[in-house]
């Protein structure tokens, strides 16, 4: 090291040197300036090379000889990758990125990428300033970007995405996660068993709306039968019931939006009038209580895991409903995790509050425009009660096109007999005032109406008065007999269920019915019985 | 195996300060030549009113550039390289080293960004110019030939690898039929093996004629035409004892 004395500048010289053999090998950590990161508060630090991608460049084996295998399987797919031109690029250990973690496990977590493309136009040297005064300068290898990662639980795609609908209306965000978490935790105990599992489950869904997400394979079916049995009045049907309990206890927001959603769409699609006859019926508190019980009754058997939680979530929503008419003013409370704590109380009272559910039933569509507060729970809830066979949603008329599949449907699904007959007399007195009027019009010529053969039959034979050239009466038939010998399934055939409107069951009684009447003549041609009428 | 990922925090906590310094290509190639304990040059910090002055000198026997074209030997690398000094910013950087034995040790920050400038030279010219004459250079050429190349694919009356062939076959002779339970053995290990196969492979492993193989298999295995092993016969499923690696007859 040399001193330069200069009149206007000084200057220190120092040697700078390339050692040749080192075994290190040097490279830059780079930390974002917003990160604030201090290298010299870590006590302890690990880091290793993240290998996740390797399964990516490594192509799927197929089972290595034995069972699954093919003989030569490997060779030939290596010459067909080169027919096609097909090159996979190496996993290079060099280029995979960095984990590091500083302070254990409750530390800080990040992921240094590398970044391309430093060593190729210019080299970057380290210089260290040594003991003795000299540079040492060391070539950089590698320069890798170091990110810190996100310990906290984030939402998924899908679940950003629903979030993303509600943004307006939910105010809680914290209520999110918290559900998220509760809805994870239920799943990992659901694969415990036990019934033992249902009291901590309960105490778990204190807090949680969580509980009742739960996602179930048969949703698909069980929209359905929610829709049908709404219309057609909350039939009791005990797998519908089951399903449409669990309907209910899921609660999904989403689910249920839709149904809301199709609920306001129905109301504009159902141009058909008969349906809010029908609805109206159900007006009264109580047939839906009488709905509620058989139905709780009824979940009460089979799993005791779903189950568990059914009924939980019952009481939950019971008290729920409650919490939202009576304490609508306590909205910081339940922000807070001791929200768990009002529900928890109410839960105690649970169970034969059928009553007040239905009580709460209008406070319910008060509910759902009431304050946003409350929407993240009760958008399970309100659309809980009108799916759920109370009929509630139906009550309001807002069902769509469903109840004409089900006024055919209903009489088919020989469900509780009770339930059948409630149904019966509804349908037979609602909508067999209307037929008889239009049958008049249209047969007109025939001697005998056949509102008068329609009401000795059970649940609504002729309900839908559809635009049906072909009627099922005597006279039809008596024409076609005395035309043409036929079969009876030839003329089931002429009778055909879409343009009657009549089920195949009712439309194969009531021809047996025409054919007593007639009693026409029998020959046997082709070995099939034919009848036929000579007039 | 913990070893492995912890690091050395020693330069860390010391809070070494180490210079990042941006070296141009060639001037790292000249490093690269020097021999001894690694002097390249002599580094050389001053104040001029006020303002710090970095430049690096490069020894004088590591200014001699090798390169294969004529030109090389009369371009001369330059000599003095001012340092352009430039802050960190916000950005906190770590040096890190690894190990041979991958051990990795933190060993310090960086305090300083330098640039590494050439001073503006008749040298550096011309070294630059022969850098650019080297790139602009076509990595593929056409080159005219002087003679017809003769030296492949003459005509033949029958090619060497042909009559390689005809005699192998020739040795081997028609493929006779074994008796049926050493063909049912073979084709039992065969399936060991592996689960599918294809016909050719299998008369290849068995040295058996086709339709004779073919009869054999129709009575132990089945043919899939459909799905992912398409066109591959593999055993009956009576005879399949996959999992514990056994077989029944």
């Amino acid at each position: 090291m040399t001193s330069l004395g200069n009149s206007s500048s000084s200057a220190t010289e120092y040697v700078v040197r390339v050692p040749k053999n080192t075994s290190k090998r040097y490279s830059i950590m780079a930390f974002n300036a917003g990160d604030k990161v201090n290298c010299s508060t870590w006590t302890q630090a690990r880091m290793e090379r993240d290998m996740s991608n390797r399964r990516m460049y490594g192509e799927e084996e197929t089972a290595e000889g034995a069972a699954g295998s093919e003989f030569g399987k490997k060779q030939r797919e290596e010459s067909r990758r080169k027919k096609f031109g097909i090159i996979t690029k190496e996993f290079k250990v060099e280029d995979q990125p960095w984990i590091l973690k500083v302070n254990g496990k409750a530390g800080k977590r990040f992921k240094g990428l590398k970044k391309g493309g430093v060593t190729e136009n210019a080299s970057y040297y380290i210089f260290t300033q040594c003991a003795d005064g000299a540079f040492e300068a060391f070539p950089v290898h590698g320069w890798y970007n170091f990110t810190p990662q996100a310990k906290h639980r984030t939402l998924t795609a899908e679940e950003a995405e629903e979030e993303w609908g509600r943004r307006n209306k939910v105010v809680n965000h914290f209520s999110i996660m918290l559900q998220r978490r509760l809805r994870e935790q239920e799943h990992g105990e659901e694969e415990e068993e036990g019934a033992g599992e249902k009291g901590g489950k309960k105490k778990k869904k204190k807090g949680g709306r969580g509980g009742d997400l739960r996602i179930h394979d048969l949703e698909d079916d069980l929209e359905m039968s929610t829709d049908e049995s709404d219309s057609s009045g909350g039939e009791d049907g005990e797998g519908k019931s089951k399903s449409k309990k669990e309907t209910n206890a899921k609660g999904k927001g989403k689910k249920k939006k839709k149904k809301k959603g199709s609920d306001q769409e129905g109301f504009e699609d159902s141009d058909d009038g008969d349906f809010e006859g029908l609805e109206v019926d159900y007006m009264s508190d109580e047939s839906s209580s009488e709905e509620e019980e058989p139905e709780k009754a009824k979940p009460n058997k089979g799993d005791d895991v779903p189950k568990g939680i059914d009924e939980a979530s019952e009481s939950e929503e019971e008290s729920e409903e409650e919490n939202k008419n009576e304490e609508e003013n306590k909205e910081e409370e339940e922000e807070e995790d001791g929200k768990k704590t009002p529900v928890q109380a109410e839960k105690k009272k649970k169970k034969d509050s059928s009553g007040e559910s239905d009580t709460s039933e209008d406070s319910d569509i008060e509910g759902e425009t009431a304050s946003a507060l409350f929407m993240a729970q009760k958008k399970r809830t309100p659309p809980k009660r009108g799916g759920r066979g109370s009929t509630g949603s139906s009550r309001t008329g807002s069902r769509p096109g469903t109840p004409s599949i089900d006024n055919a449907a209903t009489s088919n699904t020989l469900r509780a007999a009770a339930s059948k007959l409630e149904q019966g007399k509804r349908q037979a007195t609602v909508p067999s005032s209307d037929t008889p009027a239009a049958k008049r019009l249209k047969m007109d010529p025939s001697s005998q109406s056949p509102s008068g053969k329609s009401t000795p039959q059970p649940a609504s034979g002729k309900s839908t008065p559809s635009s049906s050239d072909v009627q099922l009466t005597e006279d039809a038939v008596r024409r076609y007999l005395i035309r043409k010998p036929m079969t009876t399934k030839d003329l089931l055939k002429k009778f055909q269920t879409k343009r009657t409107g009549l089920s195949s069951e009712q439309t194969v009684n009531v021809l047996a019915q025409i054919l007593k009447k007639l009693n026409p003549e029998r020959k046997n041609i082709n070995d099939k019985m034919h009848f036929y009428l000579t007039e | 195996m913990s070893d492995r990922g912890d690091v050395d925090l020693t330069g860390a906590k010391q809070n070494t300060g180490v210079w990042l310094v941006k070296v141009p290509k060639y001037l790292s190639q000249q490093w690269a030549k020097a021999s001894g304990r690694g002097e390249v040059g002599k580094l050389r910090i001053g104040k001029n009113q006020g303002k710090a002055e970095v430049s690096f000198t490069l020894n004088e026997e590591l200014t001699t550039i090798d390169s294969t074209s004529e030109k090389a030997s009369l371009v001369r690398a330059p000599r003095e390289h001012p340092f352009t000094m430039q802050t960190v910013g916000g950005q906190t950087l770590a040096v890190f080293t690894e190990n041979s034995s991958d051990k990795i040790a933190l060993e310090g920050v960086v305090v300083q960004r330098a640039e590494c400038r050439p001073a503006a030279s008749e040298n550096y010219m011309k070294l630059k110019k022969l850098q650019i004459e080297e790139s602009l250079k076509p990595h593929r050429f056409s080159q005219q030939l002087d003679k017809a190349v003769t030296t492949n694919y003459k005509p033949v009356a029958n090619h060497a690898y042909n009559l390689d062939y005809e005699k192998k076959k020739k040795e081997e002779g028609k493929r006779a039929r074994a008796d049926k339970q050493q063909v049912l053995d073979m084709l039992f290990s065969a399936f060991e093996k592996h689960q599918f196969y294809n016909i050719k492979d299998l008369v290849d492993i068995t040295k058996q004629p086709v339709i004779y193989l073919k009869e054999i298999l129709r009575d132990i295995g089945i043919y899939n035409v459909k799905g992912t092993h398409k066109n591959t016969w593999e055993l009956k499923p009576e005879y399949r004892h996959y999992q514990s690696e056994e077989k029944s007859d």
